[in-house]
């Protein structure tokens, strides 16, 4: 059984620059980190080895060094891992990004199972996990909960939606994202870390994954970036209270009540 | 798909919304939907269409009409009961490529953010997720979609200059719920699903409901939020005492979730849920951008703090500058008093 | 000074060793650094108190580097923190881990959470009537499951007395059987009433080796005025005369600078016992 994990590098929020030129996030000289939503995925998969045996490869991509965010993947227990670099494929958007990643999955000689971690903190979108779905023409499940049981040519899992779950039956291959109450990610031991950072990784070009030129990086890239800007602020406090406790608490009540806020029902539930 | 050159672009025509179906009842984030797609279709000169995937529901439709559909495409089969990515995927893709929608909007909810993706992968086109502004440039007639993006830090403007549809989903309760124009009505175009739409789907062994409601923030009214200064589980209880008596929920920080005070099903902010409540009481909470742009949107932000100077004491529409272990309990008596009168 | 504890070592110091992070981009670098100041601690007789994910900062495990390095860890030198930011299989493992190499001081303390670093649960720790495990229950766990080691408690003169006093009554209730308290730089009248309130139990001053003092600040969560001329090794010098019976805790004792100071301040000390 071959799982492959899909993880990304991502900036650590706070420091968050945007290049006025091409309204894209500037990774150069910002620490980064593993997307935190993939540490549930890498976790995920090495629970599926160790319970059904096979591999699992760590598969990102992004520049030189995602390499870091790959070697957390191979200290935690990744069998090996593959970053795909290069200058072809700068600039993707979700739909360039779900189709280098497919085309690497095949290179790799195809998966039983991907699995992605929820979204990425960075662009909160959550497309390319069900965008690689879409490239292979596989079954997918987003936002799973649990995974319930798992057969020589099927998987079954829970998927959380807004009102309960769905119990689904995934036949191989098969691509889920999975969500924080799936598991509790472990962390690395100090020999598993050493083992990573002594590690090969292999790091792949559009050329090696047979990628065609037209549907990687910017060109590929359906959607632009055309203007970033500070979000609108909020006006800021228009009361300020600042007093005693009891004196406080009477003017915030008060305010509230004035304000409609409290109503008068849950006042009366209050009683 | 790629546009090749003008004629093919204007061959593109109307906004179409995916509205979202559950056990026969359609999701109010649809009637949202289609109060967007009538302004943008205003400004195009074109038709609403709403496309209703599901089981059960197209003996009532007229609330659609009645919110702004001027078509439904509606395909209703028991096999659509529960949300099946493939199977819908491979229907929407039949629609899109039939009647050629110019834009599709769709509810970020988490049908719509697993369909919809897999649907943009298949087409070539572009898609923007969560977006909270929509507009067509004066000047082209694209789309403008607008989105927080980075966390909220900041928010970006996207175009799909070259691609068609143009794709946009949009969270609940974001954009405003249009009142309704009751006798509107419309054409109902009935669509089926095929065989070949039903060639490798999953299996659906079971739809489970929430036994309990357990945390439900998306949906409180009030929310009482704590941060680190709450400094343990007991500073926790007194908030669940203090929203009970509001008759709203307990919301957290991280740092109170990473610190193992409540819950992860509480945390608000990037890594949490979003919440767009009428009132949102936040105490001790620092107010760092990933916990904002989990609640900047309420409608209300009252702030509790000893320290004044914290962002979320700058942004708040009302602060109270204290010690909370004495304040919070002082509040629940003064509104109990308010009760009394 | 008199021994305080068979197996607590006065006669010396404690010195607080942070492990490698998880994180290090020169991570054989950070592990010979470790090594050698480990040894060097070792061979002072000195303690090694090895820090367990320190504010919240996912390192390696002190047992971890100590395998992992072949360093020779003596039974009596090492106390190992823990915290309860741990699965319940980590917890046990890095117990047992401990066990086997013949460390006998783990210290107890509530600690610092991450998004990375899951919490124990009660059912994690068979404590019943609490909504989360705190240093109190998992002394409790050690002193039960694993009743070799010794286990020390933190001490926080910042926070409010009462409080506190009645926090540290729960804790050597639960087992636990000497004291390390937060840094302090002055004589201080709460570490007074602890030492008069529990004139047998064993306490280490921990005494603030940077002279960065709004680190310090961080760390007690209290604000502590900056002093330009805060001298580490001074202070530590009235330290040990304020407080003649306990044992004192190092934290950032800068290897290069201070600790040749360090080991004369020892030996002086030792020589006058003698």
């Amino acid at each position: 059984m071959r799982i492959v994990v899909c993880v990304k590098q991502v900036p650590a929020t706070t420091d968050a620059k945007i290049d006025p030129e091409t309204k894209r996030i500037v990774r150069e000289g910002t620490k980064a980190v593993l997307n935190p939503f993939d540490l549930y995925a890498v976790e995920e998969a090495l629970r599926i080895r160790e319970r059904c045996g096979g591999e699992v490869v760590a598969l990102s991509m992004g520049p030189e060094n995602a390499k870091n965010v790959l070697v957390e993947a191979l200290s935690m227990g990744a069998d090996r891992a593959v970053l795909l670099s290069g200058r072809g494929f700068a600039g993707s958007d979700t739909w360039a990004t779900s189709y280098a990643l497919a085309k690497a999955i095949e290179r790799l000689g195809g998966a039983d199972l991907i699995i992605c971690g929820k979204q990425a903190v960075d662009g909160d979108t959550a497309q390319v996990g069900p965008g690689i779905a879409a490239k292979l023409d596989i079954m997918q499940a987003a936002n799973v909960s649990s995974v319930d049981d798992i057969c020589p040519d099927s998987i079954t899992v829970s998927r959380m939606n807004e009102t309960g779950y769905d119990v689904l039956k995934l036949r191989f291959p098969a691509l889920i994202t999975v969500l924080k109450d799936i598991n509790v990610p472990r962390i690395p031991t100090l020999r598993n870390a050493r083992k990573a950072r002594a590690a090969e990784i292999a790091i792949w070009s559009p050329e090696d994954i047979g990628a065609e030129p037209d549907k990687i990086g910017l060109n590929a890239s359906p959607t632009r970036v055309v203007k970033t800007e500070p979000p609108a602020v909020r006006a800021g406090a228009s009361v300020r209270i600042c007093a005693a406790p009891s004196e406080a608490a009477k003017a915030l009540t008060e305010e509230l009540f004035r304000r409609g806020l409290i109503r008068a029902d849950v006042r009366e539930e209050s009683v | 798909m790629k546009i090749i050159d003008e004629f093919d672009r204007r061959s593109y025509r109307n906004v179409w919304t995916v509205s979202e179906c559950a056990g026969g009842d359609i999701h109010p984030v649809s009637y949202e939907l289609l109060g967007k797609a009538r302004e943008l279709a205003a400004a195009g000169g074109c038709e609403v269409w709403t496309v209703v995937l599901g089981s059960g529901f197209s003996e009532h439709p007229d609330a659609l009409y009645a919110y702004g559909a001027d078509v439904i495409v509606a395909v209703d089969d028991a096999r659509m009961r529960a949300f099946n990515d493939e199977l819908e995927c491979h229907v929407l893709e039949r629609l899109v490529e039939k009647y050629r929608p110019e834009i599709v909007l769709c509810a970020a909810t988490s049908r719509g953010r697993a369909l919809i993706p897999r649907l943009a992968s298949r087409i070539h086109t572009g898609l923007t997720a969560d977006c909270t502004g929509l507009a067509i440039d004066p000047d082209s007639g694209n789309l403008l979609q607008t989105r927080p993006a980075f966390g909220g830090n900041i928010m970006a403007t996207i175009k799909c200059t070259d691609h068609r549809p143009q794709m946009a989903t949009v969270r609940p309760k974001v954009m405003p719920m249009p009142s309704p124009e009751p006798g509107r009505t419309g054409r109902l175009i009935r669509e089926s699903i095929l065989a070949s739409d039903t060639l490798n789907i999953k299996e659906i062994l079971r739809s489970v409901g929430r036994q309990e409601s357990t945390v439900n923030l998306s949906d409180a009214r009030i929310i009482v939020a704590g941060g680190r200064a709450m400094k343990g589980p007991d500073g926790f209880r007194l908030l669940e005492a203090f929203a009970k008596q509001l008759g709203g929920a307990v919301g957290a920080s991280r740092a109170a979730v990473d610190n193992g005070w409540i819950a992860y099903p509480h945390q608000i902010g990037q890594t949490g849920a979003t919440v767009q409540a009428d009132v949102y009481i936040a105490c001790g909470i620092s107010g760092q951008i990933q916990h904002l742009v989990g609640m900047q949107s309420c409608k209300t932000i009252v702030a509790i703090d000893i320290d004044d100077t914290t962002p979320m004491m700058k942004l708040a529409d009302i602060s109270v500058k204290g010690d909370l272990f004495e304040l919070i309990p002082e509040i629940m008596k003064e509104i109990k008093k308010g009760a009394a009168l | 000074m008199t021994p305080i504890n068979d197996r607590i070592r006065p006669a010396g110091f404690h010195v607080e060793l942070i492990p490698p992070k998880q994180d290090s981009q020169k991570l054989e670098d950070d592990l010979g650094l470790f090594a050698s100041k480990f040894e060097r601690v070792m061979e002072s007789g000195f303690t090694a108190s090895i820090t367990d994910n320190a504010m919240g900062l996912l390192a390696f495990q002190g047992h971890e580097c100590i395998e992992e390095l072949g360093l020779r860890a003596r039974p009596d030198q090492v106390l190992i923190h823990l915290n309860t930011f741990h699965t319940k299989e980590d917890l046990d493992g890095i117990l047992s881990a401990c066990e086997k190499l013949g460390i006998r001081s783990i210290l107890a303390i509530s600690g610092d959470g991450s998004p990375r670093l899951p919490k124990l649960r009660p059912s994690d720790v068979e404590a019943k009537d609490t909504a989360s495990v705190t240093s109190v229950e998992l002394t409790r766990y050690i002193r039960q499951h694993y009743p070799a080691f010794t286990v020390g408690v933190a001490f926080n003169p910042y926070e409010p007395e009462a409080h506190e006093f009645e926090k540290l009554k729960r804790k050597l209730d639960a087992g636990a059987s000497f004291v390390i308290t937060q840094p302090i730089i002055d004589r201080n009248a709460v570490t007074d009433r602890l030492l008069s309130e529990y004139p047998g139990l064993p306490v280490f001053i921990e005494a603030w080796m940077s002279k960065k003092l709004f680190l310090l600040s961080d760390v007690v969560g209290y604000p502590i005025p900056e002093d330009a001329a805060f001298d580490p090794v001074a202070t530590l010098g009235q330290l040990r005369e304020y407080y003649p019976s306990c044992g004192m805790y190092l934290s950032l004792l800068g290897f290069k600078t201070q600790y040749t100071v360090i080991e004369e301040m020892a030996a002086g000390a030792a020589r006058r016992a003698t």
